[in-house]
C-alpha cells in the first residue's frame, strides 16, 4: 500500500527523517511511536506533502507521490489528522464536514452553486455520526470540548474517504478514560471503513492494546517494527525507549 | 525621464558629492523613524501606522523649543523627549487595547490619531508651512568636499543619526534590557514566561520608537518645512524601508534606509515624475525574491 | 434556491423605493450621496471579499478602483467604442491586471501582503501622474465623459445616473452575495479559517486566492466606473492611497462578519463626511475621535456588533 524508501529530511543540522524505509500494508493498523522529537510528526509531513523530502521516495498505490503536492496526494487517497486539532473555527460541526466534502467532491472552485450542493448535507450526517458527533451538529466548533475538536478533525479527513488516514496522536491532551474512548472510536473507523490506518501515539497500553503492528523512531531513524510481541521483547528498544520512562507518560 | 542628466550627475564629482549627501541625509532620517517602526513591530508585532505622527510632533515641538530657548540641541532633545512621552501614552492609552486584534482594527486606531493629531498641530501653530531655519551654529559657508556643497548641518547629521544608531544597537546588544527586547522579537512568550514585566516592555519599546521619531523630527526640522501632514510622507517611505530591510530587523532598516535615501535624490535627477515609483519597483522587487524583505526572519 | 429570490426580490425593491425618493426629497444632495455611496459600497464590499471572506488584508485595493475611472475614462474619451462595451473593456483590463498583480502579491503573508498591495497602487499612481500624455498627470483627466446616452437614456442627466448607480450596485451586491454563498465562498472562509487545513482537503489555495482576488478587482472597478462618470474622468486621487483608506474604514466601521457591512459603512463614512465638513474645519480631528469612539467602544464593525447583539453569528469575521 505504501512503500517509504531511504526518506530523508534535514531542517538546518538536525536530520528530523533519516534514511527510514518502511511500508505498510493494506487494511492495516500500525501504530508509530518515539520518543518527543524523534521525528514522527514530520514523518507524516512527508508523506502528506506538507513538506518535501531532500531524498528518498515515497509510493503509494505503485504510484510515485514524493513530489506531488498536497492537493493532489489527498486526490490519492490520503487524509490526515493533526497533533494539534485543526479544523475551521468560525464553521458550525456540520459546516465543517459539508466543507470538506464539498472539497473532496472537487465543488471547492464551484462559482455557480449554492452551497452545500445537493447530497453534501447528508453525507455531512453520516460522516459526523461515524465519530458520534451528530449531536454537536450545529455547535460552533471553536467552542467544543478538547476531545470533540480532535474528533472534528478526524471527521474532516474521513470526509475524503481516504484508503490511508494518518492520525498524529488521536489521544494528545486528553485524560486515560476518555483516550481509551478516542481509541476505540478510531479502532471502529478502522474495522468499519475498510482503512489502512496509521496513528502515532505516546500511551503504551494503547499501543500495544490496538495496534497490530508498531514502528518505532527514534532520533529520526527507524529504531524497530514487528508485531506488539517483537517490539516488547526487542532489546534496543527496550533500552532507548521503555527503559527509560517516558515522560509523556504521566501528563 | 533623463537618462543624460543622470549621467551627467553621476560622471560629475561635484553632482554626485551633493547628491550623495542630499541622499544620506534622507537616509538618515529615514533610518531613525524605521528603526522605531521596526522595533515596535519586532517586539510587539504591531504596525504602528502612526509613525509619522510622532515625528511630525517631534518637528514641531523642537522648533517650538527652539524659538522659546534659542538653543537648537534643547530643541531635539525636547523633540525626543516629548516623543517618548508620548509614545508611552499612545501605547497604555490606545494601541494597548488593540494587542492581538486584526491588523485592521490597529491600522484604523493609528489613522485615528495621524487625523486627530495632524488637526491640533493646525490648532495649535496653525495651518501654514514653518521654516525653521538654520541654527545659528550652522550658519556657515558651505564645505566643498570634491566640488560638491556640503553644508556642514548635513555632515553633523549624518553623524549624529549614526551615532544614535550605534547607541541603539550596543543597547540592544550589550544591556540586560536590550537582550530581552531581543529574545521578545524573538519569541514574545518566552519573556512573559520568564517573568519578565511585559506591560513595562512595552511602553519602553514604544518610548525608544516614540523618541528616535521625535529625534529625526528635530534633526529634519531645520533642512524641511513644517506642515501638519508632514508626516505621511516618510510614514511610508520608512514602511518600504521596514519591509525592504525585513520588518523587525534595525540593520536591515539602515541599509535598506540608505539605498532608498539614494534612489531619492539620484532619481530626482534622472526620473523627476516617477521616483516615488522607483521605490515602490525596488520593494516589489525585494518582496519577490526575498518574501519576508532582506534581513526579515521567514515567516512560515 | 429560494434565497436566491428572497435577495433579488430585496435588491429590486430598494430600487424601487430608490427610484421614488427624489420625487419626495426634492434637490441633488441625496441623489449625489446616493451615487458616491453606490460606487463607494461596490469597492468596500469588493474589499471584503479579501478581508473579512478570505483573510488577505490588503492596504491596495485602490489600484484596482482607480484603475476602473482610468480605463473606463480612457477608453471612452480616446476610443469611439460604445459605453456598454468600455464598461465590460474596462472590467476586462482590471481582470488582466490583477492576474499580474495578484500573482506577485498572493504568495506574500500577512502584512508583506498588505505593503505590497499598497505599493502596487503607489506605483501604478505614479505611473498616472508621471504619463502626463496619456492621463493628464496630477491633473487628472479632464474633458468629460462623451457618448452618454446608453438605449436612450442619458446617464449625463442627473437622476439617470442615480438609478443607473443605484441598478448596478444592486446587481453586483447581488452577484457579490452569490459568491460568498457558493461552495467557493466556503472555500474562501476555509483559508482564512485555517489555510493549512484547506490545502489537506485538496483545495489548490492559490488558485481560490487568485480568483479571489481577480475577482474582487473586477468588482472594485465597477465602482470605479461609477465615480468616474459621477466625476466625469478620472483624477490621481481616486487612486491615490486614502482610497484603499476609505475603503478599509468602511469595512472596518461596518463590520467584515456581515455581508453589508462594508455598505452600511460607506454610508456612515460618507454621512460623516457631508455632516462633519460642515460643521466645523477640523473635520479629521471629529473624524477621529468618532473612530476611536468605535474602534474601542464596540471593537467590532456596527453590523456585527448588533448581528452579535440579536444572537446571531457573523457569517464573516477574522479570527
Ligand atoms: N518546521 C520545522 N523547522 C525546523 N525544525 C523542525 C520543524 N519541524 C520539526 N522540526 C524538528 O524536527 C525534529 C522532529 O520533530 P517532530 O515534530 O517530527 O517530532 P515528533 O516525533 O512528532 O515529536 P512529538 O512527540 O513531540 O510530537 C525536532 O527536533 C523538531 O525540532
Ligand atoms: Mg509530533
Amino acid at each position: 500500500m505504501l512503500q517509504i524508501t531511504n526518506l530523508t529530511k534535514r531542517f538546518g543540522g538536525v536530520a528530523a527523517t533519516n534514511d527510514v524505509t518502511l511500508t505498510f500494508a493494506a487494511n492495516t493498523l500500525t501504530a508509530i511511536i518515539g520518543p518527543n522529537g524523534a521525528g514522527k510528526s514530520t514523518f507524516f509531513n512527508l508523506i502528506s506533502g506538507a513538506l518535501k523530502p531532500d531524498s528518498g521516495s515515497i509510493v503509494f498505490k505503485g504510484e510515485d507521490i514524493t513530489r506531488l503536492d498536497r492537493a493532489a496526494i489527498v486526490q490519492r487517497g490520503i487524509g490526515r489528522a493533526f497533533q494539534v486539532a485543526s479544523f475551521f473555527p468560525s464553521m458550525t460541526v456540520a459546516e465543517n464536514l459539508q466543507a470538506a466534502i464539498a472539497a473532496h467532491r472537487g465543488q471547492w472552485a464551484d462559482l455557480t452553486h449554492r452551497f452545500p450542493r445537493q447530497g453534501v448535507r447528508e453525507r455531512a450526517m453520516e460522516v459526523a455520526e461515524m465519530l458520534g458527533l451528530q449531536d454537536s451538529a450545529d455547535v460552533l466548533s471553536a467552542n467544543l470540548s478538547h476531545g470533540d475538536q480532535k474528533l472534528l478533525d478526524i471527521a474532516l479527513a474521513l470526509a475524503l474517504e481516504p484508503s490511508l488516514l494518518l492520525l498524529d496522536e488521536p489521544t494528545a491532551g486528553m485524560g486515560p478514560d476518555e483516550r481509551w474512548k478516542m481509541i476505540e472510536k478510531v479502532q471502529r473507523l478502522w474495522r468499519t471503513q475498510n482503512l489502512t490506518l496509521v496513528f502515532i501515539e505516546h500511551d503504551m497500553d494503547i499501543v500495544f492494546g490496538i495496534a497490530s503492528s508498531i514502528r518505532v523512531l527514534c532520533y529520526g531513524r527507524v529504531l524497530a517494527e514487528g508485531t506488539p510481541d517483537e517490539i516488547r521483547a526487542n532489546p534496543a528498544v527496550i533500552e532507548a525507549y521503555l527503559g527509560t520512562p517516558d515522560a509523556e507518560d504521566d501528563v | 525621464m533623463d537618462l543624460d542628466a543622470l549621467l551627467g550627475c553621476v560622471t560629475s564629482s561635484s553632482c554626485l558629492v551633493t547628491q550623495t549627501t542630499s541622499g544620506l541625509i534622507v537616509g538618515m532620517l529615514l533610518f531613525m523613524v524605521a528603526a522605531g517602526l521596526t522595533l515596535i513591530f519586532g517586539v510587539l508585532k504591531i504596525v504602528n501606522f502612526a509613525h509619522g505622527t510622532f515625528y511630525m510632533l517631534g518637528a514641531y515641538i523642537a522648533y517650538s523649543a527652539f524659538m522659546f530657548t534659542g538653543s537648537y540641541v534643547l530643541g531635539v532633545l525636547a523633540g525626543g523627549l516629548g516623543m517618548a512621552i508620548f509614545g508611552v501614552i499612545f501605547e497604555r492609552v490606545l494601541i494597548s487595547r488593540v494587542y492581538g486584534a486584526n491588523v485592521l482594527m490597529q491600522l484604523l486606531i493609528c489613522y485615528a490619531v495621524v487625523l486627530i493629531c495632524d488637526d491640533l498641530v493646525k490648532i495649535v501653530w496653525g495651518p501654514d508651512f514653518y521654516a525653521m531655519g538654520m541654527p545659528p551654529a550652522f550658519q556657515v559657508p558651505p564645505l566643498f568636499i570634491a566640488g560638491g556643497v556640503v553644508p556642514p548641518f548635513y555632515i553633523m547629521l549624518i553623524v549624529v543619526a549614526l551615532a544614535i544608531g550605534g547607541a541603539l544597537s550596543l543597547l540592544l546588544g550589550l544591556t540586560r534590557i536590550g537582550k530581552i527586547i531581543r529574545a521578545a522579537a524573538h519569541n514574545p512568550n518566552m519573556v512573559s514566561a520568564l517573568g519578565i514585566n511585559t506591560t513595562l516592555l512595552y511602553s519602553l519599546v514604544f518610548a525608544v520608537g516614540g523618541m528616535l521619531a521625535g529625534l529625526a523630527g528635530g534633526l529634519a526640522a531645520p533642512v524641511r518645512s513644517l506642515t501638519p501632514g508632514m508626516g505621511f510622507s516618510i510614514l511610508i517611505e520608512s514602511f518600504i524601508v521596514t519591509v525592504i530591510g525585513g520588518m523587525g530587523s534595525i540593520g536591515g532598516a539602515l541599509i535598506a534606509a540608505v539605498v532608498l535615501g539614494l534612489i531619492r535624490s539620484f532619481g530626482t535627477i534622472g526620473f523627476p515624475l516617477f521616483t516615488e515609483g522607483l521605490m515602490y519597483i525596488a520593494m516589489i522587487i525585494i518582496l519577490v525574491f526575498k518574501p519576508s524583505g532582506l534581513f526579515g526572519k521567514e515567516i512560515v | 434556491m429560494g434565497r436566491i429570490f428572497r435577495d433579488i426580490a430585496i435588491g429590486i425593491l430598494a430600487i424601487a423605493v430608490l427610484a421614488a425618493v427624489p420625487h419626495l426629497i426634492p434637490g441633488k444632495a441625496f441623489q449625489d450621496f446616493v451615487i458616491r455611496c453606490s460606487s463607494m459600497a461596490l469597492f468596500a464590499t469588493s474589499l471584503n471579499l479579501l478581508v473579512g471572506y478570505t483573510g488577505l488584508s490588503s492596504f491596495g485595493h485602490g489600484l484596482f478602483f482607480g484603475l476602473g475611472t482610468y480605463s473606463f475614462a480612457l477608453l471612452m474619451q480616446r476610443t469611439g467604442i460604445s459605453l456598454p462595451m468600455a464598461f465590460i473593456a474596462t472590467l476586462l483590463i482590471n481582470a488582466v491586471t490583477a492576474v499580474a498583480v495578484g500573482a506577485i502579491c498572493i504568495r506574500l503573508r500577512l502584512i508583506y501582503f498588505a505593503f505590497v498591495t499598497l505599493a502596487m497602487q503607489m506605483l501604478m499612481h505614479s505611473i498616472i501622474i508621471s504619463w502626463v500624455g496619456l492621463t493628464g498627470g496630477d491633473q487628472g483627466l479632464q474633458g468629460g465623459i462623451p457618448r452618454r446616452v446608453v438605449a436612450g437614456i442619458d446617464l449625463g442627466n442627473q437622476y439617470n445616473l442615480y438609478i443607473f448607480a443605484a441598478v448596478v450596485l444592486v446587481i453586483g451586491l447581488l452577484i457579490m452575495r452569490h459568491i460568498v454563498n457558493t461552495s467557493f465562498g466556503t472555500s474562501l472562509r476555509m483559508i482564512r479559517d485555517n489555510e493549512a487545513r484547506a490545502s489537506f482537503l485538496g483545495i489548490v489555495v492559490w488558485r481560490v486566492k487568485l480568483t479571489v482576488f481577480v475577482l474582487s478587482a473586477v468588482f472594485a472597478s465597477v465602482g470605479g466606473i461609477v465615480m468616474s462618470l459621477f466625476v466625469s474622468g478620472a483624477y490621481p486621487e481616486l487612486i491615490n492611497w486614502p482610497i484603499s483608506g476609505d475603503a478599509i474604514f468602511a469595512i472596518v466601521m461596518g463590520g467584515v462578519g456581515s455581508f453589508l457591512g462594508p455598505t452600511v459603512g460607506t454610508m456612515i463614512l460618507l454621512l460623516l463626511n457631508d455632516v462633519v465638513t460642515r460643521q466645523t474645519e477640523y473635520y479629521g480631528l471629529a473624524l477621529g475621535i468618532i473612530i476611536l469612539a468605535f474602534a474601542l467602544g464596540l471593537r467590532r464593525g456596527l453590523l456585527d456588533f448588533i448581528t452579535e447583539r440579536l444572537g446571531g453569528r457573523p457569517a464573516g469575521g477574522i479570527s
